[in-house]
């Protein structure tokens, strides 16, 4: 009688099984590390036209041409180097506004590059229009 | 090896940032750029499509980037603080493409766009 009445004997401590946890962390470890994008995004800042209605053009012209054989400055073919000192005679500050205009056939890549001599030189008032 | 694990995944957590797939692939043009993070991005196909979000087609993809800044102006003020807008374009896109965009995105307000490019 006394037996039966009796608790059962305390069971041995188990450690508990972490296996499935490990899993559901893997799977997370590997979602992150396909979905993410590292490295802040790059870019160059490109005024719009708009932009143009606050501080109205001045000076002689200065109008770049990007063309598949290069830039040209006011119809003269010039080296992307050669930009901003080829500019510097046109402009009275560095923060005139200098015009771009893409021609047929110059691709993304052409136009950067011109924007990026540019940059370079320390020019940065730049603006595309069509 | 699991305490390894975890760290693995708590510095991916912190440290990646999500991004929605985009519509189409796009290689950005090689130049040295300054950091840029804008609230918008807009894409350009190398045949000068453009893609905002999942939606593809030039009206498409501009009437929902202009229903997207006026829900992003509704919470701030947009005159002060100006919604940034950044145009991945792929390097094989034809400029004449994005100038004739331009006009499009300052009649919607924006004032300047940066354009997505990769290290060299």
């Amino acid at each position: 009688m006394m037996a039966a009445l009796a608790f059962r004997a305390p069971r041995r401590h188990r450690r508990p099984n972490l296996t499935p946890m490990i899993d559901v962390v893997f799977l997370l470890l590997v979602f992150f590390m396909l979905a993410s994008r590292f490295g802040a995004e790059q870019g160059l800042g490109l005024a719009l036209p708009g932009a143009l209605a606050d501080a109205p053009y001045q000076g002689p012209p200065r109008l770049i041409e990007v063309t598949p054989q290069g830039p040209r400055l006011n119809g003269v073919p010039v080296s992307l180097d050669a930009l901003p000192d080829a500019l510097a005679p046109l402009m009275a500050d560095p923060g005139d506004t200098i015009v771009l205009r893409a021609s047929d056939g110059a691709d993304m890549q052409a136009l950067v590059a011109v924007v990026a001599a540019l940059r370079a030189g320390g020019l940065t008032a730049v603006v595309l229009v069509d | 090896m699991i305490n390894v694990v975890f760290l693995l995944l708590i510095f991916f957590l912190i440290a990646a940032r999500l991004t929605p797939p985009e519509a189409f692939a796009v290689t950005p043009p090689r130049a040295p750029g300054t950091e840029a993070v804008g609230d918008f991005t807009l894409l350009m196909a190398p045949d000068g499509a453009l893609a905002f979000g999942a939606l593809r087609g030039r009206t498409a993809a501009l009437t929902a980037l202009s229903a997207a800044r006026d829900v992003v102006c509704r919470n701030r003020d947009c005159d002060a603080q100006p919604p940034s807008l950044t145009l991945r374009a792929d390097a094989a896109a034809p400029a004449k493409a994005l100038a004739a965009l331009l006009p499009d995105l300052s009649a919607m307000g924006f004032a300047r766009i940066d354009l997505a490019t990769v290290p060299q």
